[in-house]
């Protein structure tokens, strides 16, 4: 592994949090504030044909209503354009909100709501991802080729995107394959559901607006606030307090729009919280229920000839950002083999569900579950045994890829071996346990980012960057990175953050990518002021800038360490004359070169920077009479090419470990005939506790990454979360000879595959 | 307005009152009487922990505790926790060992964990983990709040030899 030494991580905002202290946006409390509450539509589907706030804005203590008719009329969205701030014409999914109320309490709020008169003529539901694709289908939008698009996206009716991967002659590979295996897998919806639920405080000061709100994309909240509301961006300021957890859910632009129209119209600041059952419905992030169908050929010696795949992904009732969600789907559904064929057809089907997005991975824990379950049952087919079968197939330096990317040197068969090691593959186990393994990739993202770096008089240095922190600690190490340029340590840098005044623009705490992007940011502002420091110290001690190093915060003379000059001198010095301010941006990695000529609907997944590669192996308990699944050990192995904070990169695997066991065995939500969500509580849906989770044993291999982020650092806090849920069901095949087919993979599940 | 009642307890060792309506929660008397917003909400049906206080020394879920009923009772909350001597050996666990990512849940953690060294200050794992297990974390996958907890342990044992 290659890696920034140093394994000290002291957290800058530790102390604020430990002492209760630090704020999040529900402990903001301003001058006058009002309490926000929405209306929701309450029903899957249907059209409105009256909407009264009468009564509503007659109630003592309410000081606005809001709905459609005090908002631009005009439709949103990044890859389609089919959503609105507040239901016009149509509800397509029970938390659609149709008004905001903001009143002297919540409890006067929700009243109100309560009091707005609704009409909704019934419409039909669309209630399954394959029903709401077939011919004849009652459409989810009526008018979805009004609505704009971006991307080139590939659209008709219900299926909001369809995208191919195909390569290869995959009918030539079954006709050379000894066994065809086709499966079929299901994925039930699942929620990021961080233990914070969200929040939004919107002020305005004339015709500007101050929003406060948990969001893990500060800039992008600002863009929509700007679009819908239309107003310039320097017009609304997104400031995030501490964010409690997001994990995809709180990405994107939310509820920021809603709460500063209503607190326009009360002339009051407005404060909304939601309820844990506002954010299991409402939410247009949650995680995207899936039909995963494989067809797999294999040659009895364990070679791949082969593979058909279709994936059809729930999008729910708008397309948020899951407009790449098919061909990162199909990626997965390929996985990081050596496959000569493929032909995968990914669809994004409309439903009238909660919409989709972006949650820890998107796509991928569930089609990762499904291939590599699959790659098992394949495995098992020709009696090989299933970690021989991946050592087999699993790609390896300089090998293309099933898209044709060529793949730069990695630790993909590193990740596998270590994780055999790690937890003692082939030993002897009770009859009641065993283990299972899960291998997958997952892309870098590269995207633009920026970053300021000032020094202070007395030497300290103030990172100043648009980069968001959600808690995993990415923007807590960014000073690691600059110490590292400049011979100082990173105590002697604070960071200022979240608060799209003061930052340059970064696509916030999402796709793993602020060390990965945000990190050349700052190591490009640092780089600048390096150069400056030299020079000022070569000046000063009359010596070559070639021959000056910046080591324990002094500027020096190689092989001369006497002539020396502390850079606290220096900062001191450019204070009163040129200061030391950089600004640090620099270009994005470029995709590698692929070839999709035989393929539909691309939309930039077929082509990964600076690919992360992992495997995890489970080892699992499984009570025979109630299909109870114990989770003992996880052994979860990376190549994230360069680990710039240990501390740090552990813990997102650990973290992600966790949240793939409660995927695996707990996290479903259940649907009703009526569209509904009906285990919308905590009570109802579980996450693992502390005394569920098993020992984790976490070990990063492989080389430093090319194409990569600074040092060769790449993306990590979403892969760990992806093969964790493939290799408990492979455990759990290995103890029962049973497959489920069917995520969560609850007891019942278990016991009924068991007992089939 | 006229059936508010006045709670009276002892809040992190000082005497306090709050007037609130009978139905109010006692986390919402500590975040919105008291002002005292280290004790997070995650949920209202005492799954996540988040709002984990001290009642006489008890951790107890704030959110499913009416306010009335801590009347002429003690509460211990996340800030009570630090004193002049500076944080307690639980907080600095929790900081040190990197046992808190987004620190939503921290908080209420921190009060079980505080409970649980007063009655048992050499847990075992198995023990830590089953005290704990009623405070949620979506974070960090829990191996750093262990490495937390008896980081505290050791501190507290080390401080009484």
């Amino acid at each position: 592994m290659a890696a920034i030494e140093n394994r000290t991580f002291k957290r800058q905002d530790g102390k604020d949090k430990v002492t209760g202290l630090g704020r999040y946006t529900a402990d903001l409390q301003l001058t006058g504030m009002t309490h926000c509450k929405f209306r929701y539509a309450d029903v899957a589907a249907g059209r409105i044909t009256r909407i009264d706030t009468t009564k509503a804005e007659a109630l003592p203590g309410v000081f606005a209503v809001v709905t459609h008719a005090d908002t631009p009329d005009l439709q949103h969205g990044g890859y389609i354009q089919d959503r609105r701030l507040f239901a016009k014409e149509y509800v397509r999914f029970e938390g659609e909100i149709i008004a905001a109320v903001a009143a002297t309490t919540p409890e006067i709020a929700q009243r109100a709501c309560d009091l707005i008169e609704v009409d909704i003529e019934a419409m039909p539901i669309i209630n399954d991802i394959e029903a709401s694709l077939l011919a004849g289908s009652p459409l989810v939008h009526a008018d979805w080729k009004d609505y704009g698009d971006s991307y080139d996206i590939v659209r008709e009716g219900n299926d909001a995107c369809h995208t191919s991967i195909v390569h290869g002659d995959v009918e030539a590979g079954f006709a050379a394959a000894d066994h065809v295996v086709r499966e079929r897998y299901v994925a039930d919806m699942q929620h990021a559901a961080p233990i914070e639920p969200r929040a939004v405080v919107a002020e305005w000061h004339g015709d500007q607006v101050t929003i406060w709100s948990s969001t893990q994309v500060p800039f992008n909240a600002r863009a929509g606030v700007a679009h819908t509301l239309e107003m310039p961006e320097n017009h609304v300021r997104v400031i995030v307090p501490h964010l409690g957890g997001g994990f995809g859910g709180k990405c994107e632009f939310h509820f920021e729009a809603h709460v500063a129209a209503v607190a326009r119209k009360a002339q009051r600041p407005a404060k909304l919280v939601f309820s844990r059952r506002e954010e299991f419905i409402a939410p247009d992030h949650r995680r995207e229920g899936m039909v995963i169908e494989l067809e797999t050929g294999v040659k009895a010696d364990g070679t791949l000839t082969a593979r058909r795949g279709k994936v059809i992904i729930d999008n729910g009732a708008y397309t948020a950002d899951a407009g790449f969600f098919p061909e990162l789907a199909g990626m997965h559904s390929i996985g990081p083999y050596r496959l000569p064929a493929v032909d995968i057809q990914a669809h994004l089907a409309y439903t009238n569900h909660q919409p989709s997005g972006s949650v820890r991975a998107p796509t991928a824990p569930q089609a990762n579950w499904a291939l590599e379950s699959h790659m098992d049952e394949l495995a098992r087919t020709i009696g090989m045994d299933p970690l021989a079968f991946r050592q087999k197939n699993i790609v390896q330096d300089g090998d293309t890829t099933a898209t044709g990317q060529v793949l730069d040197p990695h630790g993909a068969p590193q990740c596998l071996q270590t994780a055999a090691e790690l937890i003692g593959y082939g030993r002897e186990l009770p009859a009641d346990e065993a283990i299972g393994f899960a291998i997958g990739w997952w892309p870098s993202f590269g995207s633009s980012s920026g970053a300021y770096i000032k020094f202070n008089g007395d030497g300290s240095a103030t990172i100043i960057t648009g980069a968001q922190e959600c808690g995993s600690g990415a923007v807590m190490a960014l000073p690691r990175l600059a110490a590292n340029e400049l011979g100082m340590q990173p105590e002697d840098f604070s960071i200022v953050y979240q608060d799209t005044e003061s930052g340059p623009y970064d696509m916030g705490s999402s796709g793993s990518q602020t060390t990965f992007n945000n990190g050349r940011a700052v190591v490009a502002a640092a780089k600048v002021l390096r150069e400056r420091l030299l020079e000022m110290a070569a000046d000063k001690l009359e010596a070559a800038k070639g021959d000056i190093e910046l080591v324990d915060g002094t500027a020096r003379v190689k092989g001369s360490p006497e002539k020396s000059v502390d850079i606290a001198e220096l900062a001191g010095e450019a204070t009163g004359g040129d200061q030391l301010i950089a600004t640090g941006s620099g270009t994005p990695p470029s995709a590698p070169e692929v070839d999709g000529s035989a393929c539909v609907g691309r939309m930039g997944m077929d082509s990964w920077v600076a690919p992360t590669f992992f495997c995890h192996a489970a080892h699992v308990r499984v009570d025979r009479e109630t299909g109870v699944v114990r989770v003992i050990k996880v052994a979860a192995v990376h190549d994230s090419g360069t680990i710039v904070n240990p501390i740090g990169a552990e813990g997102q695997i650990e973290g992600g470990v966790i949240m793939g066991v409660g995927q695996a065995l707990l996290e479903g939500s259940r649907i009703g005939d009526d569209g509904r969500i009906l285990n919308a509580g905590l009570l109802e849906y579980k996450l693992q506790t502390m005394a569920d989770a098993p020992e984790i044993a976490v070990a990063f291999v492989g080389p430093a990454g090319t194409n990569a982020g600074p040092h060769g650092a790449k993306g990590i806090a979403e892969p760990p979360s992806v093969p964790t849920l493939a290799a408990i069901g492979n455990g759990i095949a290995a103890v029962t000879g049973a497959r489920v087919r069917q995520l969560p993979m609850t007891p019942n599940r278990v016991w009924d595959a068991m007992n089939a | 307005m006229s059936d508010k009642m006045i709670v009276k307890a002892t809040v992190n060792g000082e005497e306090c009152e709050a007037l609130v309506e009978p139905r109010t929660l006692l986390v919402h008397m500590i975040r919105e009487s008291l002002h005292l917003t280290g004790t997070h909400i995650g949920c209202d049906t005492t799954s996540c922990g988040a709002c984990t206080v001290l009642l006489d020394g008890k951790p107890v879920k704030s959110c499913t505790i009416l306010a009335v009923q801590a009347n002429g009772r003690e509460i211990a909350t996340v800030e009570g926790l630090e004193t002049a001597a500076g944080l307690s050996v639980v907080q600095e666990g929790f900081k040190e060992e990197h046992g808190l990512h987004c620190g939503y849940c921290t908080p209420g953690m921190m009060m079980t964990v505080t409970a649980l060294l007063e009655e048992n200050p050499d847990p075992t794992e198995d023990e830590i983990r089953k005290a704990i297990s009623g405070n949620l974390c979506r974070c960090t996958g829990y191996v750093n709040i262990i490495k937390a907890v008896q980081y505290a342990a050791g501190k507290k044992e080390g401080a009484a030899a």
